[in-house]
């Protein structure tokens, strides 16, 4: 695993926008970073990333059935009690699943371990799919890179692959907050490869979904009976229309049992379950009487995304801490695995590499690389693209 | 190798999205009836589809049938003694007066394509017409000074007379008229600006 300088593409921010990629700058900061790319050795990708990702997504799954049964787990969780028997449901009608990514660190030597799961909303998924892919179409077709490189990236064939098989509901409606042009741009690249597998897509922001009886309806009254939200679950079940969750009969990508593993205090449950797994690390929930947090340990939020409301203490007492609004639920404490540190030399800067690996269905399906000054990943962490070269 | 196949675009990009958008709907077949013996002597469908869909028709009838509070504005849009009292009553428990159906229209099953004229399947015993069809089997009306067009509860002609016609699913879709809340999800949006990871 190497981090590569490369001259960036002379159009491609013409060519972002031409085809919705609307965030590749965020705030005048790059979000997307063609400076530098990363290369991995075949068995890298296949032994080190591509096989413990199927491993790490199976033993989650063999969790969930457990996990639905247990007032103890389901109370660790924060799962409200009202959604159990929903949940419980959902996992044994096996309502399908589409994808979720994992975080990992992994330095190109010994096993990656995991961070967190992200198995309810995962963004950057355009950016992996889509544009990543394309970039090294670009650079083949330039010189810039050998026709023999390649790319740990089967996202888009293996999403499109999904929606023809799900049997969704028709109409299949997509929704996300109105406002937000990042989700929004996930969520259209998400209807795209729906659209190409024949699924009837209909977009509605999440703010105007309705409510007859207790049903869900778009903007015209007419029933929403399958819809993919870019919403968390530990939202929904927290608003107004909480209760028509239940009662309705719409089915929900991703389904509510998911609701348990994009939860922080799975990383606690596996770690009990498969203890000195060399993928994971020790991570447990923090109870009252749990000590301060000491060197070498990172305290996250249950519920919280990109990064926010994470403190970490390094192995030589330095903390940092991310700001954000998640602070109203519990904490799971990690060991430290920090994250590898590379040269950034078009910026003259030390950066941190963390890895996102992908999963759709069951199956693994390609990786993203985030790269941050800091140790802690947020949503402003630069995208970078990879490729497979031996 | 690795990666995808392909990786293509086809709603994205701003050009397809136009046409997507500007392109407009297809028009689709239905067809009108006065009523079920009529529909069975057009020899079009089957006795029993007849019958289902009048029944599909009569069932949304007074839930998506214009509503008076008193009988006179109710035949002054529609006719002397072509009003009949709805089921439902205001909240002081007055009546509630609506147009008798005229007649009702149904739609054509999407997956048996084609002309009209062709087969149609079984609806859905109630509610906004037949599962697949995209013309929604529903009841149709007269107004007063116009006996000869039957229009959709939301004032929409849609025939002159019986028998197969065409048009855009998105001019007769029936409005049940039931209390929509909206804005029940999203409500945590404004405290925290990213929702994805």
């Amino acid at each position: 695993m190497k981090r590569i300088s490369v001259a960036e593409r002379a159009n491609w921010r013409a060519y972002a926008e031409e085809v919705g990629f609307n965030f590749h700058t965020f705030d005048g900061e790059p979000y997307w970073d063609e400076t530098a790319y990363y290369q991995f050795s075949l068995q890298q990708i296949e032994e080190d990333l591509e096989a413990p990702t199927e491993e790490l997504h199976q033993m989650t799954m063999d969790m969930v059935g457990d996990i639905t049964r247990s007032e103890e787990m389901l109370t660790q969780l924060n799962i409200p009690r009202d959604f159990w028997s929903y949940i419980w449901n959902s996992w044994n009608k096996g309502e399908p699943h589409l994808y979720g990514r994992f975080d990992l660190v992994y330095d190109g030597t010994g096993p990656a371990k995991l961070l967190e799961l992200n198995y309810d909303t995962p963004t950057s998924l355009f950016e992996t799919g889509f544009f990543q892919w394309v970039w090294l179409e670009d650079q083949i077709k330039n010189g810039v890179l050998p026709e023999r490189a390649d790319q740990f990236n089967s996202l888009h064939d293996k999403i499109e692959q999904a929606f023809a098989q799900l049997k969704l509901p028709q109409p299949f409606y997509f929704t996300s907050v109105r406002d937000n042009i990042e989700d929004r741009g996930t969520v259209n690249y998400l209807m795209d490869m729906a659209a190409q597998a024949g699924v009837d897509v209909r977009y509605i922001a999440l703010e105007d979904i309705g409510e007859v009886g207790e049903q869900f309806v778009d903007l015209d009254n007419q029933a929403i009976k399958g819809l993919f939200k870019l919403y968390p679950w530990e939202f929904m079940v927290q608003e107004d229309f909480a209760r028509t969750i239940t009662a309705a009969n719409t089915q929900m990508l991703e389904p509510a049992w998911k609701m348990l593993l994009s939860n922080k205090g799975i990383l606690s449950l596996l770690w009990n379950r498969y203890p000195n797994h060399p993928n994971l690390l020790p991570a447990f929930f923090e109870t009252a009487t749990s000590e301060p947090l000491g060197a070498g340990w990172v305290r996250k939020p249950l519920f919280s995304r990109e990064g926010a409301n994470v403190d970490l203490i390094t192995s030589s007492g330095e903390k940092i801490s991310a700001p954000g609004p998640y602070t109203d639920g519990g904490y799971v404490r990690q060991a430290l695995h920090a994250l590898p540190k590379y040269r950034d030399e078009y910026r003259n800067a030390d950066t941190y590499a963390m890895l996102g690996s992908w999963v759709v269905g069951d199956s693994a399906a390609g990786i993203c690389i985030r790269e941050d000054e800091s140790l802690i990943t947020k949503d402003t962490s630069r995208f970078l693209p990879h490729i497979i070269l031996d | 190798m690795k990666r995808s196949k392909k990786a293509a675009l086809v709603l994205m990009v701003p050009v397809a999205t136009l046409l997507l958008a500007g392109c407009g709907e297809e028009r689709e077949q239905a067809m009108v009836f006065t009523d079920p013996s009529e529909c069975s002597a057009a020899a079009l469908n089957s006795a029993a589809q007849c019958e289902a869909d009048y029944v599909a028709a009569q069932t949304l009838h007074p839930q998506v049938a214009p509503k008076y509070l008193n009988k006179e504005e109710c035949e002054t849009d529609f006719g002397a003694g072509q009003c009949e009292t709805a089921p439902q009553q205001t909240t002081s428990g007055g009546s509630v007066f609506m147009p008798m159906m005229m007649g009702y229209m149904m739609g054509q099953m999407l997956n048996r394509g084609g002309a009209a004229g062709g087969n149609f399947q079984q609806p859905a015993a109630a509610g906004a017409g037949a599962a697949g069809s995209k013309i929604p089997t529903q009841p149709l009306y007269k107004s007063r000074d116009d006996r000869g067009t039957f229009r959709t509860a939301t004032n929409t002609p849609v025939a002159g007379g019986i028998g197969p016609i065409s048009l855009k699913p998105s001019q007769v879709k029936p409005q049940v008229g039931q209390v929509v809340r909206r804005g029940g999800f999203g409500q945590q949006a404004a405290a925290r600006n990213s929702f994805g990871g």
